[in-house]
């Protein structure tokens, strides 16, 4: 904690040792993370894994119990407002006052980041284009739909034009539709500002089109590396066999396909090989032994399966 | 540099008052029922309170009584806003925190001054002025009544973490600081303990100060403490109040509950 060496300033976020504790609970286990401006980081882990803990001592709003944390080149503990002010919040829950209009809430958050009520006008316009929500300027947000509310969230937190923005869950809670607008708001929304984002999700599908990502659990990083790097470690297929009695099946093919992952009636394996053909004869060889048998391609919830289940 | 959220923060406030024009309605009936119906029932029975009209005493009251209800009730608010999206705006804003406390509490003074500048239109309409008043001590009078008022509530603000309990809140806080404060009768007829009560209320101090600025040709028999005294105590008090309750709220995020309130998780 007391070290003196400055952290780097070229990343936009540079984290040592990172730790908080509640009582006899260890939320964030000394931290290491390093993100270098402009990139699309993706901090992914289960529920209560240590995901928004970390962001709200990242945005000031927690003090770490140890270790150190920068943001922005500025100190979290020493330099919380600085660091207040490079950065944009977006919480799980909605930070806007449904009382008042879309325009309006534009307007207050943008006071509060002491822009000009001419520049928060240009932008607030510039950005609900972006997220298409122009022609509900003059709305309550109380009567907004859930998908518009969290989209008029994500303008509120990048409207001062903040250098990183935080999402945190920015999902959650939607369906699928609006998932995948909003989606399409905050890859519009880097390629027009290059910030640098850092989300946290457990829908690990969402965080393909991350630069990089770390997956994180009680606190630490597990795993990290750009998804496709970490899905390629993976293997190249995963073999799904579903049967009733699985364990005398699951003995068999472990000399050939290694350790298992089981959900319930299915288990899982991982191929390392491109070349399916002897994976196909095995389905023949099972053929009424299994009510399912499947190859496909992993993905980052293969990952994540199975990065939980080495520990 | 912190003007632009102030400004932002008050801005809020008049819109949100607006809005709700029934309770802007109900803010200028309240004082008016008590001028009525209080002021003609105990009037009748009284007749009158050091040398003058029983009405006349309990205007300066009522219009405490708005200021109290408008900037407190305003104030109070800041309850609901650590519940809702409102205060997770506030802390992520580039500002040290206790400039939230600073602006909510200038933000509640102003609901109060509103609402005060109104009702002063309706009891001139109605008769209820006199035309020898002090206008700039009206003016101040009114100006730190609404602080020391807004300061009360911010107080109670600080130290409570939901609104559920309102009606606690109302018997325990809002009744006292209305009916120990001379606002409807003279303090030194009270007993020792209650005088002693009214002396600690603040609002005894900014009751007195209209009573000052509003019955000008009887004012030194009905107003009980010098001018001095007085804006000296409604500005003590509300600097006094500023500081706690932002005391307080740093103190409440250095344990964090309040991100805990803000998320209701820890992810």
């Amino acid at each position: 904690m007391n070290d003196a060496r400055p952290l780097a300033l070229e990343s936009a976020v540079h984290t040592q040792g990172l730790t908080k504790r509640y009582g006899e609970v260890l939320a964030v286990d000394g931290l290491d993370l390093q993100i270098p401006a402009g990139r699309f980081f993706g901090l992914l882990g289960p529920n209560g894994s240590g995901k928004t803990t970390t962001i709200h001592m990242l945005s000031t709003l927690v003090r770490p119990s140890a270790g150190r944390a920068a943001v922005a080149g500025h100190d979290v503990e020493r330099d919380a407002v600085p660091v207040r002010a490079s950065i944009g919040l977006v919480f799980q829950d909605s930070a806007l006052d449904r009382t008042l209009t879309v325009a309006q809430n534009l307007r207050f958050a943008g006071l509060l980041y002491n822009l000009a009520p001419a520049l928060i006008e240009q932008r607030g316009r510039e950005l609900l284009e972006l997220f298409g929500l122009n022609d509900k300027r003059d709305r309550p947000v109380g009567s907004l739909s859930g998908g518009m509310r969290r989209a008029l969230d994500i303008v509120r937190g990048v409207i001062h034009h903040p250098r990183i923005l935080f999402l945190d869950e920015p999902t959650i809670g939607l369906d699928l539709p609006n998932r995948r607008k909003i989606w399409r708001f905050i890859e519009r929304l880097r390629a027009s500002t290059g910030m640098t984002v850092l989300l946290t999700t457990h829908y690990l599908e969402e965080a393909d089109t991350c630069d990089e990502v770390a997956f994180i659990n009680s606190g630490k990083i597990v795993q990290r590396g750009t998804p496709r790097e970490l899905v390629d470690r993976l293997g190249r297929h995963i073999v799904e066999i579903e049967a009733r009695d699985l364990d005398p099946l699951v003995q068999s093919l472990a000399p050939r396909l290694g350790r298992e992952l089981r959900d319930g009636d299915m288990a899982m394996f991982r191929y390392p090989e491109e070349n399916v053909a002897p994976i196909a004869a095995l389905q023949t060889e099972l053929v009424g032994r299994v009510s399912a048998f499947r190859i496909r391609r992993p993905n980052l919830n293969d990952v994540f399966l199975w990065v939980n289940a080495a520990r | 540099m912190i003007a632009r959220p102030i400004y932002a923060v008050l801005e809020r406030e008049v819109v949100r008052m607006f809005r709700q024009r029934t309770r802007l309605v109900s803010a200028m009936v309240r004082p008016l029922i008590w001028l009525f119906v209080i002021g003609a029932g105990f009037g009748a029975v009284l007749g009158q309170a050091r040398g003058i009209d029983y009405q006349q005493f309990l205007v300066p009251g009522v219009l405490g009584m708005t200021v109290l209800f408008g900037s407190m009730l305003a104030a109070l608010t800041m309850v609901y806003d650590k519940e809702s999206g409102v205060m997770r705006m506030l802390i992520i804003a580039p500002f040290a925190h206790h400039w939230i406390i600073v602006a909510k509490t200038l933000a509640a003074a102003l609901a109060g001054i509103v609402q005060a500048v109104l009702l002063l239109i309706v009891l001139a309409l109605l008769g209820f002025l006199s035309r020898q008043m002090h206008y700039a001590l009206l003016f101040a009078g009114v100006l730190v009544t609404a602080l020391a008022c807004a300061g009360i509530g911010i107080l109670v603000a600080a130290f409570t973490r939901t609104l559920d309990n309102f009606a606690a809140i109302m018997n325990f806080v809002i009744f006292p600081v209305f009916f120990l404060s001379g606002a409807l009768y003279p303090i030194d007829n009270l007993p020792v303990a209650l005088k002693v009560a009214a002396m600690l209320n603040p609002f005894t101090y900014a009751v007195d100060l209209l009573k000052h600025a509003m019955l000008t040709a009887s004012a030194a028999s009905a107003s009980e403490l010098r001018v001095g005294i007085d804006f000296l105590a409604c500005v003590g008090f509300t600097v006094l109040a500023v500081v706690l309750a932002s005391w307080r709220f740093s103190r409440e995020q250095a344990y964090e509950p309040l991100i805990h309130i803000l998320t209701g998780k820890r992810g």
